[in-house]
């Protein structure tokens, strides 16, 4: 491990001022001062972590981003078209809510600035140590703390750590027959590559998710042909996208109880949709008719109508939401291909109908490595035990935030706390002030461990699989949200009024608690 | 029960997938076809790429109603791959002088009242009706039609295809009798009620009325072209041995309906069954072409080019 030199340790004290507060030691574990909290990433979760917590009075915090600035996935993922497919005031926290968005769903740029907004407004910047990527973690009973080691050769030491490393940060090229052959361009979604120029190009897009509904109608504008290979058709429903009016941006500015009251009322239209999509009921029947109409509107071919139909039920995979998708695909330029890809090979894409597809560069919007079992680093908690281990076959906590034999660490985005029908980041508020809490435990009770019991979370995770089996996601279809076992581990099985009132409250004697 | 592990099979379809890119179409023995041999293999190139197609079509739809995601795939790869051997087919007559620039070979009549009930009512048929038509079709395919073109053609290329071809055919023939079988499981009075249910629906007596009058202008046209009626027969039975060798095949009220039906169509002295039938030919050939509907876009994707 590489040792911090005293320089980079003021250099670093000077940029950021948050050196003073966190003890940085080096391999012989010497060190100085121990934050109270310590957070992993800078997206969405890590800002809004740091927010709260220092609303409630913890201040000696850090957060450790791998990144060289803020965003997280909003930094990341630049591909042409990229927006959010919840409205903007939803997706966006409740105790900072923008006037200004300048459409009903914003595209990444705007979301990624509204970030940035919240480092500046809520002076989060000296919190921040930028390039540290978390190599390990390691939990010490002894001391009561997490030892964290960043592949900078640093290592921080904290209380208690918040996983806020993102489901969706991490991407790479598929696993394919053959990639290692093709001598094209490759771009993946996640990574865009923005000096590549498209005009006159003959260009692949891989996937029709999420990613991929948003990039091909801006291909088609520019690529001399565009070949969409789709594997599983989705689910797409139209997309309610407007202009801001200024009138709208000013009232929201005079009157902020105007646009929480937009906001409550765009909450609880989604809280309604979870009837047709989480649960197979008769509103599931309606929302596929308004997705079949919105197919039957766009697409005039019945042949690739059938192609777009989806064989499962909605709700099962990611519903997709898109207007100008369809259309984009019946462009002279562009052509929906559903055959098997068979190989990729040096100048395109061998599909089964036996036919090689040339193209000069293939786009792969194939999604994230999403992390549903193992880790993204090796987490050891008391008695060396491994939590990539103990996760191989699925991972599980209590209430998504915290794991038996991994003291003092809290989760956002854990096990299944994933949504299907509402805003992402409702649920990220509940989750955080689950872990606010715990943390104000630790620190108030000054305690060195503070354990979820393993009988509450078996309890628990008995009672959510129990309620899974019941949703559409465990219908059959394959997913990303699914193991290769078919175990669910990403989603939560209900409203997200039920998630926030299952985080509401803060159950000590589900806890193992050691006083220091 | 001789049937086989479906997963298994997948994982061997993935690994054994072939381009037309695999073969040079330019290589030299396109010469070998006689020209007394070439109108008439013409024809029968025609008919057979086009049955190819047909079958690649069922196959979408039986993908479309397969009870679970293994099946769904199988049936997605050989609905391509059936379009790839009608491709392969279309570059063999290329090669050999029988198609000029993007043109397809012209569909007849009945082939056009096949393909227009595909469209609309193929998707909407059970698993056991066309999970049991498609592996006598296949068997047919395989064991006479193609037989008898190597036979015939000492094109090496054309062998070249065709093991290839063959090569696809046998595990296409695998799972069709896999899944034929698969639907002989339950109560036999329970499954007739459903076959009796199924032979009434107005789709599929629209089906067989065009379904009919192809096979029977197909058997005529090969039998022209010379293929021995002994091999029509041979594989007929070959269905029967096959589809027939376990109790679930024979339980499948199907598997008896098609291969009694096999047995009436390929002897021509059951006039009680051919002649009405043979009539339907003949009503059909009257059917003006401007009353059918527009060719439907998935025949657009026949091509004959290895690159696209």
């Amino acid at each position: 491990m590489k040792v911090v030199s005293m320089s980079k340790v003021k250099s670093l004290t000077k940029k950021s001022g948050a050196a003073s507060r966190v003890k940085k030691v080096n391999s012989s574990g010497v060190g100085t001062a121990v934050a109270d909290a310590l957070i992993i990433g800078a997206g969405f979760a890590g800002l809004g972590s740091a927010i709260r917590l220092r609303q409630q009075g913890v201040h000696n915090v850090v957060i450790l981003e791998r990144g060289t600035e803020v965003g997280g996935t909003w930094r990341d993922n630049t591909y042409p078209g990229a927006a959010c497919d919840i409205p903007s005031n939803l997706y966006s926290y409740s105790f900072a809510q923008n006037p200004d968005w300048s459409r009903s769903f914003s595209g990444s740029g705007e979301i990624l600035a509204y970030i940035h907004g919240l480092v500046e407004q809520f002076d989060l910047l000296p919190l921040i140590r930028f390039q540290q990527n978390v190599s390990a973690i390691a939990f010490d009973e002894n001391d009561g703390v997490w030892h964290v080691q960043t592949t900078q050769g640093e290592t921080h030491v904290a209380r208690s750590v918040i996983m806020a490393s993102g489901p969706l940060s991490n991407a790479s090229f598929p696993n394919m027959p053959g990639i290692e052959k093709y001598q094209g361009h490759k771009i993946h979604s996640a990574k865009w590559d923005h000096s590549y120029d498209f005009t006159g190009k003959k260009v692949a897009v891989i996937g029709t998710g999420a990613s991929a509904i948003q990039i091909i109608p801006e291909l088609v504008k520019q690529a001399e042909s565009v070949k969409v290979f789709q594997r599983t058709a989705g689910w797409v429903l139209p997309r309610p996208d407007f202009v801001t009016p200024d009138w709208n941006k000013s009232l929201f500015r005079k009157m902020p109880a105007a646009q929480t009251a937009m906001r409550n009322a765009l909450y609880w239209g989604h809280e309604a949709m979870a009837l047709g999509i989480i649960w197979n009921t008769p509103l599931t029947n309606v929302v596929e008719q308004v997705a079949k109409a919105h197919l039957h509107g766009q697409v005039r071919d019945p042949w690739l109508r059938r192609q777009l139909t989806p064989h499962f039920r909605i709700g099962c995979k990611r519903v997709l939401i898109s207007n100008d998708y369809y259309p984009a695909l019946q462009q002279p330029n562009c052509k929906l291909i559903t055959w098997p890809i068979a190989t990729l090979c040096e100048k395109g894409i061998r599909c089964a109908e036996g036919i090689e597809h040339q193209f000069d560069c293939i786009v792969f919007a194939t999604g994230f490595d999403v992390c549903k079992s193992g880790t993204p680093f090796p987490v050891t908690g008391l008695n060396g035990r491994e939590l990539g281990e103990e996760w191989k076959r699925g991972s599980q906590a209590y209430k998504s935030a915290s794991v038996s034999g991994y003291p003092n660490l809290f989760f956002t985005f854990g096990p299944n706390s994933g949504p299907g029908h509402n805003s992402a980041l409702v649920y990220m508020e509940s989750q955080i002030d689950y872990a606010v809490k715990g943390i104000r435990t630790i620190l108030d009770d000054n305690l060195k461990v503070l354990d979820v019991r393993p009988e509450a979370q078996q309890r628990f995770n008995r009672q959510i699989q129990k309620r899974l089996a019941k949703t559409n996601w465990n219908s059959g279809c394959k997913s990303w949200y699914l193991t290769e076992d078919g175990f669910n581990a990403t989603m939560f099985p209900g409203f997200a009024t039920q998630f926030a009132s299952q985080m509401k409250a803060f159950l000590s004697v589900d806890y193992r608690i050691v006083t220091a | 029960m001789a049937s086989i592990d479906l997963e298994k099979m997948l994982a061997k379809i993935k690994n054994s997938q072939w381009a037309l890119a695999d073969i040079d179409w330019e290589a030299p023995g396109a010469e070998l076809i006689t020209e007394e041999q070439w109108p008439k293999l013409k024809a029968f190139m025609s008919d057979l790429m086009w049955i190819e197609h047909v079958g690649a079509r069922g196959f979408a739809a039986l993908a479309k109603v397969a009870p679970d995601d293994t099946l769904r795939e199988i049936y997605t790869y050989f609905h391509a791959e059936e379009q790839r051997h009608a491709n392969a087919e279309m570059a063999l007559m290329r090669r050999w002088g029988m198609l000029e620039g993007d043109e397809i070979p012209e569909p007849n009549i009945n082939l056009r009242l096949v393909i227009e009930w595909l469209d609309k009512y193929s998707d909407d048929m059970p698993l056991e009706t066309l999970g049991s038509v498609i592996p006598m079709l296949e068997i047919a395919l395989d064991g006479a039609l193609c037989k008898f073109l190597l036979d015939t053609v000492k094109d090496p290329v054309c062998h070249q295809a065709f093991e290839k071809i063959n090569d696809d055919e046998s595990r296409h023939l695998g799972v069709g009798f896999t899944v034929l079988e698969m639907q002989g499981h339950g109560e036999l009075y329970k499954l007739a009620i459903k076959a009796a249910g199924t032979l009434m629906r107005p789709t599929l007596i629209l089906g067989i009325l065009s379904y009919l009058p192809l096979l029977n202008k197909m058997r005529d046209n090969i039998v022209e072209m010379g293929l021995p009626e002994e091999s029509l027969y041979k594989v007929m039975k070959k269905f029967e041995t096959i589809g027939g060798r376990t109790a679930e095949g024979r339980r499948n009220p199907w598997y008896q309906i098609i291969s009694r039906h096999g047995r009436v169509m390929i002897d021509r002295t059951n006039y009680f069954y051919h002649v009405p039938v043979d009539a339907m030919v003949k009503a059909s050939s009257y059917i003006p072409k401007r009353m059918l509907p527009p060719i439907p876009t998935w025949v657009k994707e026949l091509t004959w080019n290895p690159v696209a």
